[in-house]
């Protein structure tokens, strides 16, 4: 139950969750979703596209590592067939025709070599192809030598030195193509180790984000979890509030008729036992007196006994008036009457009770007067039956249009949070009615200062109305 | 001998009949007029200049501590009786801070209604017996159970004697003369008596005597 609309921690109210913190967490989850599953998408997408890269860049490497391969063996292939060629040449003895024929087998096999050659030249980049273009050289000259011999009758003379030249020139040719052929295999190993060091790059940074994401999961799976736990216990706690106000409201009213009808009943028995006694008692006396004659000195005692009971019954009436409502709060104003209370509650129990009024003109309207009287009332009667005070202060004053009082005690003090009684409830109802709030500030061990504020203008609105 | 004039106020019709019967048989005194309200008793003794207003304290329209002050504003030289039912000091305080030289209980108004317009006829103040036995009480009660140090030691023989007069309701001229000292003295010890003892109006100072049993 809220009792009050004041964010006081010791007030009845349960402290409500300021909106800073239920918005804070709420929206700090929502980012931290998201951020979650933007990490999630770009480990997913980054991952995919770095083994799609790796994966291109491999078979690339590969391929152009075959493709060379395959040029060289071409190349070669063409010069071993241009050896045997030529040696068939130099022991055939051909005739025009048959030389014709060599000539145009030799320039099939070198367009082969070259057409391998251009079309490895025009796959590789500019500064990679040096030692290809070295090789097209090279092998360009022999071609040439080659040329020569075939145009050239095999039984003349300088026909041998010129087979020797072609001969040594196709080796060194050969000899160029194992070295190109080195050099393309260390490019490939070259590039194995490069696509391998990307690759590990790649590992490393999946493993990153995926390690952030994980940590990131689990930071939000815990602070959700925590979240909801105290939206939990929230709601718990509310709804045992709910029912336990609505237990105490239904106490409250059943207590209120209980004390009404013990009231009347205590009322009725005064009246009957003390009241109605001691009139008829009077009503015998004066009987007896009207009736028989009698001398003056009986007379005079029976005049003393009806004086006595008369004097019985104005103060039996008296006090039952002053108990139902004290007549000061009518005749002499609030103040008064709530010093007549303290010194009332003084005699009795030995209470020191301190009244207290500031600036405060005692112009109250009825109802204010009545529920401050009652309030303090209350308040005193906690003091003494539960405190166990030794002195209370009460203090009353206006303040822009609002009136204020105040009740400290020295006694031992109470949690708010937990213990309240039907006592507090009727002044909390009694308050409320008038568009007010109370506020019980105690602690155990520390004394309990009780805090009422209604407000003197017109149509009072109500303020801290029972859930 | 010239008759104390007297003035009732009460709005119990019994109760006025009551007073009225016992000043009757008194050859002294008269009745001169009844209100059973407070304004009727203030328009009725601006009309009939009473000596004394026996006043109940509450009354319907204007309650007595009210009309009382509303009286002595017109003529304050009445002097005014409260009849209450209340021996209760907030009714005493108020009724002395209203003006009122008298407090009677209306229990023993039979008993102390000729003594009490007896003293305030007399420019003294009265209270009920019973009243004064209250006050009195308490006095002791908040003493002991604040561990106050009672305020009347701290004054002087002299200082006593003084604020036994003036609670007697003399006047600083008639203190003076009853001394042979001058009034400026007497002004002086009573603002000396007021300062020690915490008081501040004449009314707070006679309630004083009446709790400490100085007056009677």
């Amino acid at each position: 139950m809220d009792l009050s609309s004041h964010p006081d921690p010791q007030s009845f109210s349960a402290p409500a969750p300021r909106a800073a913190s239920r918005v804070g967490p709420r929206a700090a989850m929502i980012f931290g979703f998201c951020a979650l599953l933007i990490l999630m998408a770009i480990l997913a997408f980054d991952s995919v596209h770095a083994l799609n890269e790796l994966e291109s860049s491999s078979a690339a490497v590969r391929q152009d590592y075959l493709n060379r391969e395959r040029t060289l063996r071409e190349i070669r292939f063409s010069l071993y067939e241009s050896g045997n060629l030529l040696r068939e040449y130099s022991l055939a003895r051909p005739d025009a025709s048959s030389r014709e024929s060599y000539l145009k087998q030799l320039h099939d096999l070198r367009d082969h070599a070259n057409s391998a050659l251009d079309s490895c030249l025009r796959s590789l980049p500019r500064d990679q192809n040096s030692a290809f273009q070295k090789l097209g050289d090279e092998l360009s000259s022999y071609w040439l030598l080659a040329d020569r011999i075939f145009i050239v009758d095999p039984t003349e003379k300088n026909n041998v030195p010129l087979r020797n030249l072609a001969l040594t020139q196709r080796a060194s040719v050969l000899s160029l193509t194992g070295e190109v052929s080195d050099l393309n295999e260390l490019d490939f190993r070259q590039a194995e180790a490069q696509i391998s060091r990307v690759f590990s790059q790649t590992r490393h940074r999946i493993r990153l984000v995926a390690l952030s994401a994980f940590s990131l999961g689990l930071l939000l799976a815990a602070s959700t979890i925590l979240y909801l736990s105290r939206l939990e216990r929230h709601a718990r706690e509310k709804f045992e509030e709910t029912v336990r106000s609505q237990h105490e409201l239904k106490e409250l009213s059943k207590r209120l008729v209980d004390a009404q009808e013990q009231e009347r009943r205590a009322i009725s028995r005064e009246l009957h036992d003390q009241v109605g006694q001691s009139l008829t008692a009077l009503l015998i006396d004066l009987q007896n007196l009207s009736d028989t004659p009698q001398p003056a000195s009986a007379i005079s005692s029976a005049l003393q006994r009806v004086k006595l009971l008369a004097e019985e019954c104005v103060n039996e009436v008296r006090n039952m008036a002053l108990l139902l409502r004290p007549s000061m709060l009518d005749d002499l104003g609030l103040i008064a009457a709530l010093e007549w209370q303290g010194r009332e509650v003084s005699k009795r129990t030995g209470l020191v009770v301190d009244v207290i009024d500031s600036e405060f003109a005692d112009d109250l309207p009825e109802d204010h007067r009545t529920c401050i009287y009652r309030v303090v009332q209350e308040a005193l009667h906690n003091c003494v039956k539960y405190a166990h005070a030794r002195r209370v202060r009460i203090l009353v004053q206006e303040q822009d249009h609002r009136l204020l009082l105040s009740i400290e005690d020295d006694g031992i003090g109470f949690d708010p949070r937990r213990q309240r009684g039907m006592g507090f409830l009727g002044m909390q109802e009694r308050v409320t009615r008038l568009g007010g709030s109370l506020l019980v500030d105690s602690l155990p061990g520390r004394g309990t200062h009780l805090r009422v504020e209604l407000p003197l203008t017109a149509s009072p609105l109500p303020q801290g109305v029972l859930s | 001998m010239k008759k104390l004039r007297i003035l009732l106020a009460d709005d119990h019709t019994v109760m006025r009949s009551g007073l009225r019967a016992l000043l009757e048989r008194q050859s002294n005194l008269e009745v001169v007029g009844e209100a059973d309200n407070g304004r009727d008793a203030v328009s009725l003794s601006s009309s009939l200049f009473p000596d004394v207003v026996v006043m109940d304290v509450a009354m319907p329209l204007l309650n007595g501590i009210e009309a009382t002050k509303s009286i002595l504003k017109q003529s304050p030289s009445t002097n005014i009786v409260m009849l209450s039912m209340h021996s209760d000091e907030s009714y005493v305080m108020r009724s002395l801070n209203a003006g009122a030289r008298g407090y009677l209980l209306k229990d023993s108004a039979a008993s102390e209604l000729l003594s009490a317009l007896n003293a305030v006829s007399n420019g003294k103040s009265f209270f009920s017996s019973a009243v004064r036995r209250l006050l009195a009480e308490d006095y002791i009660r908040v003493l002991r159970q604040k561990g106050i140090v009672d305020s009347y030691d701290l004054l002087t023989a002299r200082e006593r004697e003084i604020l036994q007069l003036l609670a007697e309701g003399k006047t600083n001229k008639e203190v003076a003369s009853d001394l042979n000292i001058s009034p400026y003295t007497v002004e002086t010890h009573r603002a000396h008596i007021l300062e020690k003892l915490g008081l501040h109006t004449p009314a707070e100072l006679i309630l004083y005597a009446v709790r400490k049993g100085i007056i009677h």
